[in-house]
């Protein structure tokens, strides 16, 4: 009777060692799952904190890099604007032709090309004038005022014209006097400013 | 034996495979971006330098010359893509200009950047003109007034050979001493890599017909035809950006006749009397937009030698 007494109690003693063994890995194994969640949070945290700072770093460059094709492209349309009115006296459209005569306009064709749409984007101007500047006048040029007018707008955006470049020139054009009629000759200028590209 | 039976393999934590995957996504993104970002920034830079190409060009127009040559010379070698564009519904057609440079790094040469067009231009070469120095040469286009400066452009690894070339040509050549464009009297004396250019005989790289006013290239059944100046467009540009350019500039044409034709109607109640040329220069503007081919180059060119021999009669001359 003793003997199996003792027994039972050995076996009790067993089970229980058991239990306690089986408790002890499975703290131990949590332990461990709970340093392997700290270190996937942390890794998760320094991905998130990385993909942050790459994104700031690019957003701060890509801002930089838009500023300065901006200005490359803002210089290149002002370019543009003064080469090309520095020749537009030369072009077939503003060139005074009746007799040899360098840098001057016909001021009577150019008259009739403001009034003609199909010019609109032909230059890659945003905005193209010519102002008499000696003798002085006022107004903006139509046929009615003509020549008697200070502006003749050639192409006008009517926006924000940026930067203008402007060139001297001699405004020529057909006068009838009493007689035969004759070219006569003023001092003007031409503005303008370019376009985007 | 041992290592047969070793069943363990590679242990390998979680942490450490997360790390591997995220890293190899990490390094492919920023490989990726910046090769897309260097793609970019070559194609921006080529937009720029197709751009400034075309504004360099604007200086080289004439005024009052007879013509003007220049030279542009850039720090790598340069492909520019020349296209004639002149669409239905187009009033002047469009140039457009791009460039693709050669690079040491990847691809040879990169794609060609955005193109930069122009309506007020006329750029006559082939279609791809390729080399680190490029000629240009100016000429301006009368029918009869002032059309447009053509511009000739052809690059340093380009030699023309002109054999017994007419005396414009010749004068042209020598006057603004053109470089890679050589006068000879026979074939024989070319240069070696030269395209020959002739005027008396056939079967040269380049025909020039002057009695037809055509010229016929050696791998083309077609010939094309020029007044003019245009010659020089005929002999270097493509068949097709030639009759492209040249449907554009009679659209110009048109359009200065009925300018013209405005101004003749404004001037007239000034006493300038100028009435018998608006029906020519009508005629003139009609034909001009309707033209199909440089074929009829001819008889535009006649209508408007007969418009300035009128004009040249007039009191107060319209142009």
């Amino acid at each position: 009777m003793q003997i199996v007494l003792n027994e039972m109690i050995y076996k009790k003693a067993q089970i229980k060692i058991q239990q306690t063994g089986s408790l002890l890995i499975y703290q131990l194994s949590e332990i461990k799952n709970r340093r392997g969640q700290l270190k996937i949070q942390q890794m998760a945290f320094v991905l998130v904190a990385l993909m942050i700072f790459f994104g700031l770093v690019s957003l701060i460059y890509f801002r930089l890099r838009v500023s300065n094709i901006e200005d490359s492209a803002v210089n290149l349309k002002d370019e543009e604007a003064k080469e090309l009115v520095r020749k537009l006296s030369g072009s077939a459209e503003f060139a005074f032709t009746s007799e040899d005569c360098s840098n001057c306009i016909d001021f009577d064709k150019v008259l009739i090309l403001s009034e003609r749409k199909s010019y609109e984007g032909f230059w890659n101007l945003k905005h193209l004038e010519i102002q008499k500047v000696y003798p002085e006048s006022e107004g903006i040029c139509n046929r009615q005022n003509y020549p008697k007018c200070d502006t003749l707008k050639i192409i006008d955006s009517g926006e924000n014209t940026g930067a203008i470049t402007s060139s001297f020139v001699s405004l020529c054009r057909w006068e009838s006097g009493k007689g035969e009629g004759y070219y006569k000759c003023e001092i003007g200028r031409i503005l303008a400013s370019g376009e985007g590209i | 034996m041992a290592k047969i039976n070793n069943k363990r393999g590679l242990e390998m934590s979680f942490a450490w495979i997360f790390a591997i995957v995220v890293g190899a996504v990490i390094i492919f993104l920023a490989i990726y971006s910046t090769t897309r970002l260097i793609d970019t920034e070559k194609t921006t830079q080529n937009t720029e330098i197709g751009k400034e190409i075309g504004i360099l060009l604007t200086p080289v127009e004439t005024n009052l010359e007879s013509g003007k040559a220049a030279i542009i010379k850039m720090p790598v070698e340069t492909r520019i893509f020349n296209e004639c564009k002149k669409l239905q519904g187009e009033v002047f057609g469009k140039q457009d200009i791009s460039v693709s440079t050669k690079s040491n790094i990847g691809k040879e040469w990169e794609s060609s950047g955005i193109a930069s067009s122009f309506q007020n231009k006329y750029i006559f070469s082939g279609d791809v003109i390729e080399g680190k120095e490029f000629r240009i040469f100016t000429k301006p286009f009368e029918m009869p007034f002032k059309i447009a400066d053509l511009t000739f452009i052809w690059s340093s690894n380009e030699e023309y050979c002109f054999i017994n070339p007419t005396r414009e040509i010749e004068r042209d050549i020598l006057d603004l001493e053109l470089q890679g464009m050589e006068i000879v009297e026979d074939i024989s004396l070319c240069s070696v890599n030269s395209k020959k250019v002739c005027f008396t005989r056939s079967g040269c790289d380049i025909d020039v017909d002057v009695n037809s006013q055509s010229v016929k290239k050696k791998k083309r059944t077609e010939s094309v035809f020029y007044e003019d100046e245009l010659i020089f467009g005929a002999i270097l540009s493509d068949l097709e950006n030639y009759e492209c350019q040249v449907k554009r500039l009679m659209a110009r044409d048109s359009e200065l006749s009925s300018i013209t034709i405005s101004k003749s109607l404004f001037l007239s109640s000034k006493g300038c009397g100028s009435e018998r040329l608006q029906p020519l220069l009508g005629s003139l503007s009609n034909k001009t937009l309707e033209i199909k081919s440089s074929l009829e180059l001819r008889e535009i060119s006649n209508l408007a030698e007969n418009i300035r021999r009128e004009n040249d009669n007039l009191g107060c001359r319209l142009f």
